[in-house]
């Protein structure tokens, strides 16, 4: 039984590819639906989002799995195989868990250690589940990702620090206030970038954003195209500076517009209530020198990108540490996974044991009082217990599959199990399981 | 005696130290127990005294400190549990183990003058012991907006700018510190005042009771700055980074009258 991952994501296919092959259009619950029925795999989970799509199941045999997978995928979508196979990547077993892991943690995403990333896997897994495709592989792989990327959240930086210009903004802003509610922003020009940066504070819960622009035509569209702004005429100015908290100029004005002995005219009634001045304008809007009056912060669109550039390059910094963190839970997934692959066999050792000590125990019965007979059925499957304990264990800790299949052959062989009859007692606490989620086994009928 | 709570201080002061750095939530829970264990091992230990000497131990140089010390942990963790904010210990945790070394290592006997009584004395000591916890405070939150104010304006966002609150919120914390300090101190300076009006006698410390002892004098010259400071300084444009100035200097006289003053200069308040 292998794990099995088959995808596309922005580091393999041209965005026209990815749109083609998203699932979330026709909801990923008819896609998982669709899976079932072809029977690729035992269990499936689909993690679709505009950087990727990918395909994690749970197959008897990797080349027929990746096949089965591909073709899938192509018909689903409607598109030609040619189109597709050159994109599609596929990776098995471990190496695919620490695909997801990498996923999880925001390693492969196209903004290093963008947050979004964990919560689609989260929705990819549910969707899974109520699709009752997720078996106890794939939920024990899902469970662990959430984990890792949890863990690279807390522990490292990979995801701290502002990495766009707009989203800079605001968190300066907050350095400065606090909290923004309550703060009152002034937008001086009506151009694109001023009406994204002013969208952003409004999304923190700003108090009040007004435009103001030489055509108050134009600051009224941009206005409305905010929602919940206002528009102000430029000879307003001078009140508006007095109340804003937050100003963003960004007009088209060949030069600058406030000179810093403007701003210290406005500063004064203000009584040194900071302001904070984006300048996002080219050639700029805002004397430079206005950044050295006291409670003036101003900051320009190279500050504002030299932030990003600051805060991309931290997160590269970071990316060691979350590799380690993302190794580390591999490990721990292989480890349960070998253990796992272990369990058929030590059940039937187990149950092939105890039915020697229970035909020798029934043969004895007779000729044992009645109140010692209790006493030998509890030494005996304590003496049976004390033997299998240390077989046990060390199966369970080899190290590799390899070795584990080896170890598990030779008991088959030494002590004649009966290992098919066994593995579905041995699968028996798994389905049980299974069934208690209501998730069925992702087979196709008849196959087996 | 001393030594008990000094020791958690310590511990408190490391891990305050270790969650201002990695920002660990665990380590931050860890400092704040340590310091509450700190706080309540100094409260057992001030309430210990007080049952010997059968009053607040706060005559001597060592046990005002020892109580002021507690007074500004005590405040210290009433802002911490308010404002959900850890980063002031590792600022405030300094000052804290530094002046309990004082007592830990040099406690002095406690014993109180006979003229010593009365409540408009115990008036004056609670009073000034508590404006200069809120100082403390103050000067600590200040030091910390000038920080971060000078990474702001620097545009280099380091260590620092992520960890420390938003300008406005240390501002605003700084003013409500000093105002509450500036209540308390004129209370005790008023309480202090009456008292040595009407306290008969012929003991050499009450007849050098005036304006010319070191004590009171610079008493009065802190009294002057924050009254600046609350009342003038935001009016002529002195708020923000300035404001956080002025509440540094403030505290570093208040210090200063503290521990070298009362140790050596005083004549009219060596108890």
């Amino acid at each position: 039984m292998h794990l099995l991952l088959v995808g596309v994501s922005h580091r393999t296919a041209p965005v026209e590819l990815r749109e083609r092959l998203d699932f979330q259009a026709r909801g990923l619950d008819a896609a998982l639906t669709a899976l079932n029925e072809r029977g690729a795999g035992r269990e499936a989970v689909i993690v679709s989002t505009c950087n990727r799509a990918e395909l994690y199941t749970v197959c008897e045999n990797v080349a027929e799995g990746r096949s089965a997978i591909a073709d899938f995928l192509c018909e689903y979508h409607g598109v030609e195989r040619a189109s597709v196979l050159p994109h599609l990547y596929d990776v098995a077993d471990m190496e695919a868990a620490r695909h997801l892991f990498r996923v999880a943690a925001g390693l492969d995403s196209l903004v290093m250690g963008e947050p979004q990333i964990l919560g689609q896997v989260k929705d990819a897994h549910t969707a899974a589940t109520s699709a009752r495709t997720a078996g106890p592989l794939l939920n024990r792989l899902f469970h662990s990702s959430f984990a890792v990327g949890k863990r690279v959240r807390t522990e490292t930086g990979l995801g701290s620090g502002a990495v766009s210009v707009s989203y800079a903004a605001v968190s300066l802003s907050k350095k400065i206030f606090g909290d923004l509610r309550g703060r009152s922003v002034l937008v001086i020009g009506a151009g694109e970038m001023g009406k994204l940066t002013a969208l952003h504070m409004k999304s923190q819960g700003v108090h009040q954003v007004t435009i103001v622009s030489r055509t108050i035509a134009h600051a009224a569209r941009t206005a409305e195209a905010i929602g919940g702004a206002s528009a102000a005429p430029w000879d307003e100015l001078d009140t508006l500076l007095g109340t804003a908290d937050i100003v963003i100029t960004a007009t088209g004005a060949p030069s600058v517009i406030l000179t810093k002995a403007y701003l210290e005219s406005v500063m004064r009634p203000r009584r040194n209530r900071p302001l904070f001045i984006i300048d996002i304008a080219m050639p700029r809007d805002v004397e430079p020198a206005a950044g050295d009056i006291e409670q003036v912060f101003l900051y320009n669109i190279d500050d504002l990108q030299a932030t990003v550039r600051e805060n991309l390059a931290r997160r590269a910094s970071e990316v060691s540490r979350a590799e380690a963190i993302v190794a580390e839970e591999v490990e721990k997934f292989g480890q349960w996974l070998r253990a796992r692959g272990a369990v058929p066999t030590i059940v039937a050792l187990r149950q092939r044991f105890d039915a020697i000590r229970r035909s020798e125990l029934d043969r004895l019965a007779s000729s044992l009082p009645p109140d010692t007979r209790g006493r030998v059925d509890d030494i005996t499957r304590l003496i049976v217990e004390k033997l299998l304990l240390t077989p046990t264990e060390q199966l369970k800790s080899a190290a590799d599959p390899d070795t584990i299949g080896t170890y598990a052959e030779a008991l088959t062989r030494l002590f004649a199990l009966d290992t098919r009859a066994d593995a579905t007692d041995a699968d028996a606490p798994e389905r049980r399981e299974r069934r208690d989620r209501k998730v069925e086994p992702f087979v196709r009928p008849g196959s087996r | 005696m001393h030594s008990i709570p000094l020791a958690l201080y310590v511990a408190a002061l490391a891990a305050y130290v270790v969650h201002f750095a990695r920002r660990q939530a665990e380590v931050g829970r860890a400092a704040t127990t340590l310091l509450v264990a700190g706080a309540l091992a100094h409260t057992f230990v001030v309430g210990m005294q007080t049952m010997e000497v059968s009053h607040v131990p706060v005559t001597s140089a060592s046990s005002a400190i020892s109580t002021f010390v507690l007074l500004l942990v005590l405040a210290y963790l009433f802002t911490e549990m308010t404002t959900e904010e850890r980063t002031m210990g590792a600022f405030i945790l300094p000052l804290v183990v530094a002046l309990q070394l004082i007592p830990a290592l040099h406690p002095m006997p406690e014993e109180r003058a006979d003229i010593l009584r009365g409540p408009l004395f115990g008036i004056h000591v609670a009073s000034l012991l508590f404006a200069y916890a809120s100082f403390a405070l103050a000067c600590v939150i200040g030091i910390i907006y000038v920080l971060q104010f000078k990474e702001l304006k620097a545009k280099h966002f380091g260590f620092f700018y992520a960890r420390l609150p938003a300008l406005d919120v240390l501002d605003t914390m700084n003013q409500r510190a000093i105002m509450v300090g500036w209540i308390c101190l004129t209370v005790g300076l008023v309480a202090g005042f009456i008292w040595a009006g009407q306290v008969q006698g012929s003991d050499p410390r009450v007849q050098a009771m005036s304006l010319e002892d070191p004590k009171i004098f610079v008493a009065l010259i802190c009294w002057v700055v924050y009254s600046f400071e609350v009342f003038a300084a935001r009016r002529i444009g002195w708020g923000g980074r300035r404001a956080a100035y002025l509440s540094a200097v403030g505290f570093a006289i208040v210090l200063l009258n503290f521990l070298p003053i009362s140790y050596f200069l005083t004549n009219s308040h060596n108890f």
